[in-house]
């Protein structure tokens, strides 16, 4: 169509730390597995578990 | 020469006189033409708008087909050039058994698909005997996806090319009804493919993912064909918690485990967890509650549950979280995502509310698997 917009999906990858329960939204980087370890909690220091991947639709 | 700048424009379309020729042949050249012609007028303009839609289907084939054989190529070792047999396989068909005598015929169904199940994962293994059991689900799916794209092309061009040859214009019109149907389903398919390359969870898969959460602090042991059980307590009550096995991309085999489960336990509740497709109008990652066996597929699944339930005299619940055919299939989205809480508090209210201490409850996250480990 003329003027539809073309739509984007971007994959987001959300990690939870079990001790501070802080949550981290960043990007999907291949490899990411629900439910299985991370990077470092920024805060504490703890192995974050992967608590979400989603995607989200741009419009451009 | 003839002056332009002098017409008499109520002289020429007889705007005066009702017996000008011009006007006449003004309003009656385009009602014979219509009488005449009219279905096969609407047969080129019905032609030229199904056309893009059979050069899309076309392009769609073509892509999930060359995206397929360049995944097997970039991430498989494999010992033997893949483009024939993947051809081969992308044109496999299926004959359904002959329904005229119904009786027995859900086994017969049954054994059809898992024969074709079997014969491609079988298959699929010649051509790298090292693959993972993750990546061969990967790749069955990829396939599964090429060879339902290659036969929605085939089955509306042929449909299509026998209306033009035959000129019938009546024989267009389901075809151009049903059309925006199934491109929606046909870009869906297409949409999917980099989820189900990446190992990404889709949006069928949060049955699973309630479900997997649930395991995650049990053992797990395999309870029919890659599909997976884990026995915990809630309450004093005995949960047994059932998914396919993730995180490949398999739906499992539900009933079969469930056969097993009821064969050993006395079960008094069963709980079914599964994406369910929404209606238009309603909002999408939605969660209802409902009675029945809330499972997709061909039905043989469903009806096995069913009969299993009916027989042990066992109630199901079920909950849904729905969403469109898209969303079902493609990377899962955030609304869907953040339901997965939700949901799982619903279940142990939906377990309290309808079991007493000492009961048994069967758990079952339906759905796809894929990127959803336990």
């Amino acid at each position: 169509m003329i003027f539809s917009k073309k739509k984007i999906t971007l994959a987001y990858t959300v990690v939870k730390c079990p001790k501070c329960k802080m949550i981290q939204k960043r990007k999907f980087t291949e490899g990411d597995i629900l439910f299985s370890e991370s990077s470092k909690c920024n805060s504490c220091g703890e192995s974050t578990l992967i608590e979400k991947i989603f995607g989200e639709t741009l419009e451009k | 020469m003839l002056d332009f700048t002098n017409l008499d424009f109520d002289q020429l379309f007889g705007m005066k006189d009702d017996t000008n020729p011009l006007m006449m042949l003004v309003w009656i050249l385009p009602i014979i033409l219509f009488v005449f012609y009219g279905q096969r007028i609407q047969l080129y303009v019905t032609s030229s708008e199904l056309k893009k839609g059979i050069k899309k289907l076309d392009s769609f084939r073509e892509e999930s087909r060359t995206e397929l054989i360049d995944y097997l190529k970039k991430n498989i070792k494999l010992e033997v050039d893949p483009v024939k047999k993947i051809d081969q396989f992308i044109d496999y068909f299926t004959i359904m058994p002959v329904d005229m005598d119904p009786n027995g015929i859900v086994d017969k169904v049954q054994h059809t698909v898992r024969a074709r199940e079997d014969y491609t994962r079988e298959h699929l293994k010649s051509l790298s005997p090292q693959i993972s059991d993750l990546e061969l689900s990967k790749v069955q799916t990829l396939l599964e996806i090429a060879s339902s794209l290659q036969m929605i092309y085939k089955i509306i061009n042929h449909m299509f090319l026998t209306a033009k040859k035959q000129n019938n214009y009546p024989l267009i019109l389901p075809l151009q009804m049903i059309l925006p149907f199934i491109m929606e389903q046909a870009v869906a398919m297409k949409d999917s493919i980099p989820a189900f390359k990446l190992g990404q969870p889709v949006g069928d898969g949060i049955g699973p993912m309630v479900v997997g959460k649930m395991m995650l602090p049990c053992e797990k042991q395999t309870v029919s064909f890659q599909t997976v059980l884990a026995k915990t307590n809630f309450e004093d009550r005995t949960l047994y918690l059932l998914k396919a096995e993730g995180p490949g991309s398999t739906v499992g085999r539900p009933a079969d485990a469930l056969d097993d489960i009821t064969s050993n336990s006395k079960i008094d509740a069963i709980i079914m967890i599964d994406a369910a497709l929404k209606m238009e109008g309603e909002d999408s990652a939605s969660i209802a509650r409902g009675f029945g066996a809330a499972i997709g597929g061909i039905g043989t699944e469903r009806f096995t549950i069913e009969a299993i339930a009916t027989s042990k005299k066992i109630p199901i619940f079920s909950i849904v979280v729905k969403q469109s055919i898209s969303e079902a299939i493609t990377l899962m989205t955030k609304e869907i995502a953040d339901t997965a809480d939700d949901v799982s508090a619903q279940v142990y209210e939906m377990i309290k509310e309808n079991t007493r201490e000492g009961q048994s409850v069967v758990i079952i996250g339906v759905g796809n698997t894929a990127g959803v480990p336990q």
